[in-house]
């Protein structure tokens, strides 16, 4: 052998072992890290709400600010003046644009308060007690000439004007324009009146526009005046609080007849209600009170059948009373104001987001149409603007596995209900009922699966004649690669039917095939005397039993319809529905109990057939030798040895149980209801995830929801597989072979 | 004498062999029920291209209808049977099915002039042939025999057309390849001057002309041949005028002999297997469907292939025994087990939205917003299915390395062989029965996993394959067909289902062959290599 032919093989060597083993760590490592990533998706779910500031300026020579605003790219903002004029500038370093007057600016008047609500709407209060309602809007334009640069475009809207009421102006006012040509105006008046003055443009018939104008007095009754007030945006629902803690609440629909639909002492403690505005979507009444708390309210039907406005969420505290609460325009979040400074908090969550300002000494605030920025007027006239990053404010560990008491329903529910058809919707996330859709699923298909395949693997490993036991279980793992999309498929087309149909069959042969066993049993004790027969008793039992099995089936399948016409009046599904209150789905837990458990049982089965056949068969001689029978033997000297090995597959067709996807996918009917009647169907993880992630935007809260429930999926099977695997590992040192 | 069978009796419990019996119970119920699923899909997936014959029922208020039997079953109040019919001609009677009282049944028969069209739309026609009027509109005989011959020169004009239309594709494809060799010069800031860009904008109005020349030509050949018409009457003697153009097969089932039908039969089952899906999947073939499957399957093995071996090599061979060994062996075991589902968000999460975002940033950023590789497609759909096939192919190639004893290692070194050197020449041939039973199971897996294929890329229709005549000919970025998404998509997304069923138990079946073939090959294999060095496989 030449050196140089040796040198070669030993390079060659070197370098396969070096590409070889960090090719292997490399893969390895990368299989494992790569699903760490799944969980980085979803982790920004629970990262702390965060705010920046953006910009501090000042606005000289500019006196007097009574609203401020700014567009939601953070580029140009807004002040208003009492002089009813609207300046915008450049938030960044404060130079003024351009400027212009209101239209209700004019003469002598000046403006007194501005009120926001909506997208940027001002109902600007003048001195001479009338209301105008502005609009300012920002517009990006792109400039083709100039390179595509982005601009924003801003201008001044008037939506509404409102005359002073002949009685004089109120203490306190409110104003509002509805989408359909509504308008509607509220004066508050110190004697604790309160006047509505309504305006609705319609159509009539022949296409001609009709004014109807209405004024109504409102008459009430309390204990303390009322110091707060809140116009729905539409202009349809009035809410009032008093100073001694009692909430009114008005249908102003009927522009004929307002009515009051309750009062009640929301705080038994009397505390005063300082300030009321609506959350987005104008379902729930947002309170802030004289002790700094802030509530959410909406009216709940109560056992009598009335609506009742209840105390649904607490949020923040401020340490002073709350000044001023403003909906965000983009989500469920709830801005919050006292002389203390801002707290932003999301409804649904209870999350308490930011605060703000505390050290600046705010006096004006408001949020942008996007809900991404803050700006505010601090007391020594400096603008000051927040850019916040706040990706998933409806997330938090409580709405995702806890009952929460969504708008709308009766009582706090787990539910899961990812989105509807408008923007003001209040996401529904939990993931209670689908965990708990994953578990029953998997619960009725083990129940079905387990005993079948332990059983199954005993008679395969330790009675079956080797012969067959060598068809046998190639056979059953041949059943464990039929892809689960045919089994889900049949399961749900072919089976569901069938059952359906049969349900009264199916009940009578869980009796039937159980005792025509029993009386084969018996019936063989005659029938093993007769020596040809006896030779069946070793190795064949179960082919043996098949006809029998198929006969019970069969007398099952033809009684099955009289039984459901003599005791269940024809329909057997009616019965259960009438009598024991129970929903009969066509896709239910008996469809997947058969399904999955038929994907289940080879997984089970190959496990156990395996450590059975594996338990050293000098046991099994000792305890044959000692004069016990084949079943005690298996019963209690096999069994006990290879119970570890039993378990494990248990646990590892119970992970496989955990994740299937198209079998639940197609037969489970994929509704997210909790309850474990064995006649519904449920929503599985698994399949939630493959229904609702093509819909899902990136990177948004549904997104990394799902992802959520993929790490949770990951962490169920992980864990039990884990410990299966352990398992295994400790019984093949036991018996020494791998 | 009476005591002697009670007490035999008493022991017969105590031994426990009733027991026994009922553990044999269990097995006969699994395997039952593998077999029952098993002859569900063949009943209902081999009779579906049988040509059975049609009747003809007259019904006792004088109508009457042509009708394929499908099943009887008791009427709801248990006074008779009643029969279900599949009548075809779903543009006339806007049903596929109809179920008729035994009761309302008059007579039935089997007209022998009756013809089943089968139609590339509407499903299928049952009737019998009134007129019949050629390309140039002249009216001939109308024979069966008559209808054939027209049908076949209709044929022939298809087959012109379709190749028409293949240069059309062709055209299109450039056309578009143009657009987005524009939309590139555009984006790199090519002035408008420039030689290239007058020259590509010279070529695409040539293009432009000569497709538009070309869609004219084809609008022509279609109505000249559209011409050659036939008109049927269904039972009721109503007429319907159908051109031949749109008849894909024409059949007399009622005179067909046992030998034209096996024939005919055949001929359907070629059909299935190199054909184009028709009417939303329902009819036609699975072509692209199998091809999509394949495709993916392939470049699935060329990546958990290798890497999986690799890895295994490394972990049984190189790697030091010891916890983190342990460690990494549990938790490659452990990947095989995590759903199928976790798979495909991840892909989804990871190759599509991560590194396909990530590539049509940096290599097409002149067609975005239109995702290129940031979208679903037939690369990402086999590297997740990669992922989650490389521990079957790492725990299977383990095994076999492991089952090898360690004589044969220590005989190799003793002649002065390399580790490397043991392990080419000795270890892997040895191994290569169990490599092998890896990758067919980790394939066979490929073939019937749907659930991660679903977010990444498998689409229910496919404009084209992913292998095509135009540069550069592989096109891995783009939507495939899948068999196994191919039966959730008709069996459960299909307007009528009842129509879909034949044809998803035909796509059922055949899955179910292909994966059944490939698993049991896997694990013939394995046991022929078990016997080789016995080991246990718990």
């Amino acid at each position: 052998m030449n050196q140089a032919f040796r040198k070669k093989i030993k390079r060659n060597d070197r370098i396969a072992r070096w590409v070889i083993t960090v090719g292997g760590m490399a893969i390895i490592f990368s299989v494992i890290f790569i699903l760490v990533l799944i969980a980085k998706v979803s982790l920004p779910l629970f990262l702390p709400p965060d705010a920046e500031l953006h910009a501090s300026t000042r606005m000289p020579r500019v006196e007097n600010i009574r609203a401020v605003g700014m567009d939601e790219y953070l580029e140009t903002g807004y002040v208003i003046d009492a002089s009813g004029t609207i300046r915008f500038f450049n938030v960044k370093d404060g130079a003024p644009l351009d400027q212009e007057l209101l239209s209700g600016a004019g003469g002598n008047r000046s403006l007194l308060a501005v009120e926001t609500y909506g997208r940027l709407n001002h109902v600007l209060r003048w001195s001479d007690g009338s209301l105008t309602i502005d609009q300012v809007k920002f517009r990006p334009y792109f400039d083709a000439e100039n390179d595509n640069r982005r601009s924003i475009l801003h201008r001044v809207e008037s939506l509404a004007s409102f005359p002073v009421p002949a009685t004089g102006p109120g203490v306190q006012t409110l104003a509002r324009v509805g989408g359909e040509g509504r308008q509607v105006r509220i004066d508050l008046y110190s004697d604790n009146r309160l006047l509505v003055q309504l305006i609705e443009v319609s159509e009539n018939f022949l296409g001609e526009e009709e004014v109807t104008e209405a004024e109504h007095q409102l008459a009430f009754d309390t204990a303390g005046d009322v110091s707060a007030l809140v116009l729905s945006s539409d202009g349809t629902r009035l809410y009032a609080g008093t100073k001694q803690g009692e909430l009114l609440r008005w249908d102003l629909s009927d522009s004929e007849e307002p009515t009051l639909l309750e009062k009640i002492q929301a705080f038994a403690d009397r505390r005063e209600i300082t300030v009321l505005n609506l959350v987005y979507g104008d379902v729930s009444l947002a309170v802030g009170d004289s002790t700094g708390q802030v509530t959410t309210w909406f009216p709940v039907r109560d056992d009598s059948g009335v609506w009742k406005l209840t105390r649904i969420h607490d949020l923040s505290r401020h340490s002073a009373p709350v000044a001023a609460i403003s909906p965000s325009p983009r989500d469920k979040s709830v801005i919050s104001f006292s002389s203390e400074g801002l707290l932003v908090d999301h409804m649904t969550s209870e999350r308490s987001l930011l605060s703000l300002g505390r050290k600046d000494r705010l006096q004006l605030y408001s949020m942008t149409t996007r809900g991404n920025a803050i700006m505010g007027l601090t007391d020594d006239g400096r603008l000051q603007s927040w850019k916040l990053e706040i990706p998933h404010p409806e997330v938090s560990l409580g709405t995702l596995f806890g009952k929460v008491w969504y708008e709308g329903y009766d009582e706090p529910v787990y539910a899961w209900q990812s989105s509807a058809a408008t923007d003001d919707y209040e996401p529904k996330l939990s993931l209670t009922p689908l965990i708990f859709g994953t578990l029953k699923g998997t619960f009725y298909a083990m129940l079905l699966a387990v005993p079948l395949a332990i059983f199954g693997a005993i008679y395969t490993s330790q009675f079956a004649r080797p012969r067959l036991r060598a068809l046998i279980k190639p056979a059953v793992e041949v059943m464990a690669a039929i892809p689960t999309v045919i089994i889900g498929f049949l399961a749900a087309l072919w089976l569901a039917p069938l059952i359906e149909r049969s349900l009264g069959s199916l009940f009578l042969s869980l009796v039937l095939v159980p005792a025509a066993l029993m009386i084969s049993i018996l019936a063989w004790q005659g029938a093993r005397k007769i020596e040809p027969l006896r030779r069946l008793e070793r190795g064949f039992e179960f082919l043996a039993v098949a006809p029998v099995v198929i006969l019970a089936m069969a007398i099952a399948a033809g009684l099955g319809p009289g039984l459901e016409q003599t005791f269940f009046a024809g329909d057997l599904k009616q019965w259960l529905f009438t009598e024991m209150g129970t929903r009969y789905d066509p896709r239910n837990c008996i469809i997947i109990a058969f399904a999955m458990g038929f994907a289940v049982i080879p997984i089970v089965f190959t496990i156990a057939e395996d450590s059975l056949s594996n338990v050293p068969s000098s046991l099994k001689a000792a305890s044959l030798a000692l004069g016990a029978s084949r079943w005690q033997t298996v019963w209690r000297v096999i069994l006990p040895s290879a119970s570890p090995g039993i378990f494990a597959g248990t646990m590892i067709g119970f992970g496989r149980a955990v994740g299937e996807t198209m079998i639940v996918l197609m037969a489970t009917g994929n509704t997210a209801i909790m309850d474990l009647s064995i006649f519904n169907g449920m929503r599985p993880l698994s399949a939630n995830i493959a229904v609702e992630i093509p819909e899902a935007p990136v990177d948004g809260s549904l997104y990394r929801t799902l992802f959520l429930s993929a790490v949770i999926l990951f962490v169920m099977t992980f864990i039990v597989n884990t410990v299966a695997e352990i398992v295994r590992q400790r019984l093949r040192a036991k018996y020494g072979r791998f | 004498m009476s005591k002697r069978p009670s007490k035999e009796m008493n022991k017969y419990w105590r031994v426990g062999e009733p027991m026994v019996w009922l553990s044999g119970a269990a097995l006969t119920l699994t395997l039952l029920s593998a077999v029952t699923l098993l002859v569900v899909i063949v009943m209902n997936g081999l009779g579906v291209f049988w040509p059975s014959n049609i009747e003809q029922v007259k019904l006792t208020d004088g109508t009457a209808v042509y009708g394929q039997f499908v099943r009887s079953e008791e009427t709801a109040d248990g006074s008779g049977l009643r029969h279900q019919y599949k009548i075809a001609n779903r543009d006339l009677y806007g049903l596929d099915f109809r179920w008729i009282d035994q009761t309302d049944i008059a007579s039935t028969g089997h007209p022998r002039d009756l013809i089943v069209l089968e139609r590339s739309e509407h499903g299928d026609f049952y009737g019998t042939l009134q007129q019949l009027f050629t390309v140039a509109g002249n009216s001939v005989a109308a024979t069966f025999d008559n209808l054939q011959q027209q049908l076949s020169a209709a044929k022939h004009d298809l087959e012109l057309l379709s190749e028409l239309e293949k240069k059309l594709n062709d055209a299109s494809y450039e056309m578009e390849q143009m657009r987005l060799t524009l939309l590139k010069f555009d984006y790199e800031g090519v002035p408008a001057g420039a030689l290239e860009r007058q020259e590509l904008e010279q070529r695409k109005s040539e293009l432009d002309a000569r497709f538009a020349d070309l869609i004219e030509l084809q609008t022509r050949r279609v109505d000249d041949a559209r011409k050659a018409k036939a008109v049927f009457a269904d039972a009721g003697g109503r007429g319907k005028e159908v051109v031949l153009l749109d008849i894909v097969q024409a059949y007399t089932p009622n005179t067909m002999s046992t030998t034209d039908k096996v024939i005919f039969y055949g001929g359907k089952l070629v059909e299935l297997v190199a054909g184009e899906p028709r009417e939303s999947n329902t009819e036609g073939g699975l072509f692209p469907a199998i091809f999509g499957t394949v495709m993916l399957i392939f470049v699935m093995s060329l990546f958990s292939f290798p890497f999986g071996v690799i890895a295994a090599i490394y972990l049984r061979e190189y790697a030091k025994e010891g916890p983190l060994v342990r460690i990494v062996r549990i938790a490659v075991n452990n990947l095989a087990g995590i759903p199928s589902i976790v798979y495909g968000i991840f892909g989804l999460g990871f190759f599509v939205y991560g590194i396909g975002h990530s590539i049509d940033a940096l290599f097409f950023p002149e067609r975005l917003p239109t995702p290129t590789f940031g979208t679903g497609g037939l690369l990402w759909a086999s590297l997740t299915l990669a992922l989650l096939t490389v521990p079957v192919v790492i725990v299977s190639t383990e095994e076999a390395l492991g089952a090898i004893p360690r004589e044969m290692r220590e005989g190799s070194y003793a002649l002065g062989a390399t580790k490397f050197q043991t392990l080419y020449r000795v270890l892997l041939p040895m191994a290569s029965p169990g490599i092998m039973t890896g990758l067919i199971l980790a394939m066979a897996r490929a073939a019937g996993e749907v659930a991660p294929l679903m977010i990444t890329g498998v689409v229910k229709l496919a404009p084209a394959l992913p292998i095509d005549g135009n540069f550069p000919f592989v096109h891995l970025d783009r939507k495939f067909m899948h068999l196994g998404f191919h039966i959730y998509d008709i069996g459960f997304q299909s307007p009528n289902v009842e129509a879909a069923k034949p044809m998803v138990f035909v796509t059922t079946l055949l899955l179910v062959l292909i994966v059944l073939l490939m698993s049991s090959v896997a694990i013939r294999l394995r046991n022929k290599m078990k016997k080789r060095y016995t080991f246990g496989t718990f």
